[in-house]
């Protein structure tokens, strides 16, 4: 590397780059799959109006919510009315979620802090707002913001594992009806979030749900929560998908590029590794220095390239959102990890080649040439 | 290793290398080429010998055979009490890093290490503590005049500073044979006669034995014995002085 620092540089910076790429693809791709892959341990149903696939269009009767709760199986229900900034597929959308107070305290005790679900609880205009969300607009407990024509009083922040809850924004569901009136959607809610007593119940449960109003004006569609996110997401999901085949053509590109170097490298010479078999230097002596300086190219350059998308991931705070699911992108030690790791393991497999010939080259051929 | 019995001379010392009917051959375009015949050579240890002859006479070739770095095509070959055709690649290289060492014409340092760290190289195939890897890389430098040159890189040198350096490098395993391949060929006539009274010294002072391939009549007065080869074959052996 001290030889042809230019060179390697580039090489260094290239595998950087791969490695970046491949890091923060797979950083999304994990992020969907968290979001969309069901649990074993999954009792969240989403109640959706059939056939529509917008917050927008999306609209029930908050009646409906004694009918489900009646229903065997429910454990609760929370009607949720939804307004966002933007209907589209987005990296930076605000997710109104209107919820009944007393129920959604009682569910949430734990997620905020006593002093904020407080002042959450006493106020028709404050917003409860999930870690993400906070980070992203910069938010803080006291502070104002306005996002779809709502604007609210920021009362506290809410701790979530759920993506859905961290990059939402939790008001009281008579103030965002009210908001929402001019579209005479009030009394209307977007969709019903209920609770099943055992998880494997989801289905009889959700097909229970979707039978007691198959005649009514609303016919409803209900699926789990992480299925109503992969229907959601179907297009991000495509997307990352591409993006995925391109991180791993990414690392084909680290393997090219440090094979690349090492014959390089090991061309220009073939009269040193002479000198070195001259000096009692050994095959396997000679094979390990190239397997080293490939290790070395992959190890650095896949540490940078790792640890800028970590970086970038963390700095960033974006969640992808459409249709009013969000999907959080958070950066991950593992998967930086994998990325190093992987980065090394091509470096050493592009060196194996050179090595054997290095290893095998004779003392007065390398000096010849 | 299989060791062999070296033969003895009238005066009692041991000879350093025996090489009877050695033959080497190349094959140059489905054509044989002769490089080496029928040499028979006795070296005796602690000699000072200067390997002479034209462009293309193969005293080079003779050295590398003699260092163990090529194979001879036919023949027998001992240096220092070892049968080298009888070597596999890797205890011929182990060979190599104990019983030889050997100058090149262009110096061949590793141009990223000092010249401390290029002396230092070939001791790591030694077991060998930290610190007495350190004594004899200082007293290796120290004997070739370096040692206040020792954080330099060789781009830093002069010819014949680098060429110090690669002689400390061939030295530092206290090898039995030194082996140099026209040590001053690329060095100026101040350079070379400094190279050539270094390589006298070592050879005086410490009983060093030394095979040298030169073609310049002038720096082989430093040897006691001149060989001279012409066509692969060897047609003069003088002794020049005790």
């Amino acid at each position: 590397m001290r030889r042809r620092p230019t060179r390697s540089a580039l090489v260094l910076a290239g595998v950087a780059v791969a490695v970046f790429l491949f890091c923060t693809v797979d950083t999304m791709r994990s992020a969907v799959e968290r979001a969309t892959q069901k649990s074993a341990g999954e009792t969240a149903l989403i109640v959706y109006r059939q056939n529509r696939f917008c917050p927008f269009t999306s609209q029930l009767p908050q009646s409906y919510e004694n009918a489900i709760g009646k229903i065997p199986g429910v454990a609760s229900v929370t009607p949720v009315k939804i307004v966002v900034s933007n209907c589209r597929a987005s990296l930076d959308v605000v997710t109104f979620r209107g919820v009944p107070p007393q129920e959604f305290a009682a569910t949430h005790s734990g997620s905020a802090s006593a002093q904020d679900m407080q002042s959450w609880l006493s106020r028709g205009d404050s917003a409860l707002i999930g870690r993400e969300l906070a980070q992203r607009r910069r938010l803080k407990a006291g502070d104002r913001f306005t996002a779809a024509g709502v604007d609210a009083f920021v009362a506290g922040i809410i701790e979530s594992d759920l993506p859905q809850d961290q990059s939402s924004a939790f008001v009281h569901l008579a103030f965002l009806q009210e908001q929402a009136k001019r579209g005479g959607t009030g009394g209307v809610v977007t969709q019903f979030d209920v609770r099943v007593k055992d998880p494997a119940q989801m289905d009889a449960v959700a097909q229970a749900i979707d039978e007691r109003f198959a005649k009514d004006q609303s016919p409803t569609t209900t699926r789990a929560e992480t299925a109503h996110v992969a229907r959601a997401a179907t297009d991000v999901i495509v997307l990352v998908g591409f993006a995925q085949a391109l991180g791993i053509a990414a690392l084909v590109a680290v393997f090219a590029l440090v094979a690349n170097a090492i014959v390089l490298s090991m061309r220009s010479r073939e009269k040193e590794i002479s000198v070195l078999q001259t000096l009692g230097f050994r095959g396997v002596h000679l094979a390990t220095l190239v397997l080293l300086e490939a290790l070395m190219l992959g190890g650095v350059g896949g540490l940078i390239g790792a640890s800028a998308s970590y970086a970038v991931v963390a700095l960033a705070r974006t969640a992808m959102t459409m249709e009013g699911v969000s999907i959080a992108i958070a950066p991950s030690l593992v998967i930086a990890f994998i990325g190093v790791a992987i980065a090394i393991a091509l470096s050493v497999l592009a060196g194996i080649v050179p090595a054997i010939i290095a290893a095998r080259q004779t003392i007065v051929a390398g000096f010849r040439s | 290793m299989q060791t062999t019995n070296a033969s003895t001379d009238p005066h009692g010392q041991r000879d350093i290398i025996v090489c009877k009917n050695l033959e080497k051959h190349y094959s140059r375009g489905g054509e044989t080429v002769r490089v080496l015949e029928s040499i028979n050579l006795t070296l005796q240890r602690g000699a000072f010998v200067a390997l002479m002859g034209p462009s293309g006479s193969g005293k080079t070739t003779l050295l590398n055979l003699f260092a163990g770095i090529d194979r001879p095509t036919a023949g027998v070959l001992h240096v220092d009490g070892q049968d080298l055709t009888q070597l596999s690649r890797a205890q011929l290289a182990q060979w190599r890093a104990t019983s030889v060492g050997y100058v090149f014409q262009l110096y061949h340092l590793v141009p990223v290490l000092t010249a401390y760290e290029n002396v230092e190289l070939p001791l790591y195939l030694h077991d060998i503590s930290r610190a007495e890897r350190h004594a004899r890389v200082s007293e290796a430098l120290e004997s070739v005049g370096i040692a206040d040159r020792h954080g330099h890189y060789p781009r830093q040198l002069s010819g014949g500073q680098e060429q110090r350096v690669a002689i400390a490098r061939a030295i530092v395993t206290r090898p039995a044979l030194l082996l140099a391949d026209e040590p001053t060929g690329d060095l100026d006539r101040v350079a070379a006669a400094s190279i050539m009274q270094l390589l006298s010294r070592l050879h005086r002072e410490r009983g060093q034995t030394i095979v040298m391939v030169t073609h310049d009549s002038s720096t082989a007065t430093h040897a006691q014995r001149l060989v001279h080869l012409d066509k692969g074959q060897l047609v003069e052996d003088v002794a020049v002085r005790a």
